[in-house]
């Protein structure tokens, strides 16, 4: 078993209003198998012990299922593992390194003290229409439903976004559209979701552009950040829902 | 027609809307370039042919070749004002980080706005050079007389460098925003971007090469 001595650059900021900096802490006798918040529960320790302020930032269930912890990690969210910041794990790191702790940037996602930021513009999307408006039951007998193979694991893989907000830190645009298209696509795909699904696409993206996401230039690097493997086939099929639905809402289809 | 009208504006003012309009322009010039690229491999054949060809473009109907002229304008335009836009607002919509880190995007997409202000730059110039200040029927003479200065020469090798990234990234690009891209041909949608980068951007480059060379004289 190895420890580390590490040097962290971490952002703080006292409240939304408050000109955040950057301030640099020691971390030592980091023991290897730490995950990242685990070193940083470490830190604070220390740092509660000399009567300083700790480090604020986002965790939950810290099993990389609930999309509550965050940190932009040297430039990347959850630090590009494929995985979110409470399963990045200290062994990846080497003794000495300099770790650059953010929080995750976007106009969108205001900071609200250090490391936390406010990403309830991701609720507002799916309040928008991310949703069946009608009770579907509950989980029918297999084969009851037909769904193709294919559409059921596409479905599946869209469901897995746990809207952490990493895409959109990622984004070199800040937008939302890995996780407005992964949130529309899951219910698109199944049968349960066609009845809704122009006017969901319509209002999904509605109110992302509302909210002051930027415009998807195809970088992927949402991809590359997502700790669920979302792909960017979803945006690809947004964009195709995204013509038919305007394509049916013209004509009137639904109105 | 009121429900056609609404959905429109909405749809022009949307993200998504705006992409796949920078799209279909997008493609349209795309288009244009593999013509002009094919009207400008007369130039192998000699001054003869050249010339015919582009006194051929003046001799057309004049309808023809203002709409044509006016379409090409509007398409830019609308490519360039709404590329525009989209960049002001995606400026807007970030904060920077204190550490910037990339993983995926390729430097050609990072740089679209920046080789697109360079190939606008390099339009304005090409037209008054050839176009405006061109006569047809010595067409040849033209080109040749013009890319024997060096420094003209190294200004359209590199604006035509600048169009290879904008275009590498373009093409995928134009796949994916109408929605046409997957896992599976999302990398052979980049191998194609990039041998059409090469095969239309080597061909405009070979001309001032050859001249600079003296293998065209």
């Amino acid at each position: 078993m190895a420890n580390l001595n590490l040097t962290l650059k971490v952002w703080r900021q006292e409240n939304p209003e408050a000109r955040g900096r950057i301030e640099t802490y020691k971390a030592t006798n980091i023991p290897d198998e730490a995950s990242f918040l685990e070193m940083l529960d470490i830190v604070n320790e220390g740092l509660v012990h000399e009567g300083k302020e700790p480090i604020h930032f986002d965790h939950d269930c810290r099993e990389g299922i609930c999309g509550m912890c965050s940190l932009t990690i040297n430039g990347v969210p959850h630090g590009g593992k494929h995985v979110t910041t409470c399963q990045l794990h200290m062994r990846q790191f080497k003794d000495g390194d300099t770790i650059w702790i953010e929080p995750f940037r976007a106009k969108a996602f205001p900071i609200l003290r250090d490391l936390m930021v406010d990403r309830k513009a991701l609720d507002q999307i799916i309040a928008a229409g991310g949703f069946v408006d009608v009770r579907t039951g509950s989980a029918p007998n297999a084969n009851n439903v037909p769904v193709r193979k294919k559409t059921a694991d596409a479905a599946f893989d869209a469901a897995a976004c746990i809207g952490c907000g990493a895409c959109v830190a990622s984004c070199k645009n800040s937008s939302a559209m890995l996780f407005t298209s992964a949130k529309a696509a899951h219910l698109n795909l199944l049968p349960q979701g066609q009845p809704e699904k122009n006017k969901r696409v319509l209002a999904m993206v509605r109110q992302m552009d509302a909210l002051g996401f930027g415009n998807c230039t195809n970088q992927y690097e949402c991809e590359a950040a997502c700790p669920k493997g979302i792909t960017v086939d979803n945006i690809a099929k947004l964009n195709r829902d995204y013509m038919i639905a305007c394509a049916s809402e013209a004509v009137g289809v639904f109105s | 027609m009121n429900d056609i009208i609404t959905t429109a504006c909405k749809f022009v003012t949307s993200s998504i809307g705006r992409k796949i309009i920078v799209a279909l322009t997008g493609t349209c010039l795309l288009l244009f370039l593999v013509g002009h690229l094919a009207g400008n491999m007369t130039i192998w054949g000699g001054s003869e042919w050249i010339n015919t060809y582009a006194t051929g473009l003046h001799t057309m109907p004049a309808w023809l070749l203002w709409a044509i002229r006016l379409g090409l304008l509007a398409i830019v335009l609308i490519h360039v004002v709404l590329t525009l836009v989209l960049k002001l607002e995606n400026t807007r919509a970030r904060t920077p980080y204190q550490m910037e880190g990339t993983m995926k995007a390729t430097l050609s997409s990072r740089t679209m706005v920046y080789t697109g202000v360079m190939i606008v730059c390099f339009l304005l110039f090409h037209l008054w050079q050839l176009t405006i200040n061109g006569d047809p029927a010595d067409c040849y003479g033209h080109v040749v007389h013009a890319f024997s200065n060096e420094w003209c020469s190294l200004f359209y090798i590199v604006a035509i460098c600048c169009l290879f990234m904008h275009v590498r990234h373009g093409v995928q690009s134009v796949m994916q925003t109408f929605g046409l891209a997957t896992r599976k041909v999302r990398p052979l949608y980049n191998i194609i971007a990039v041998l059409f980068g090469i095969a239309v951007c080597g061909g405009f480059i070979a001309i001032p090469v050859a001249v600079l060379t003296g293998f065209l004289r």
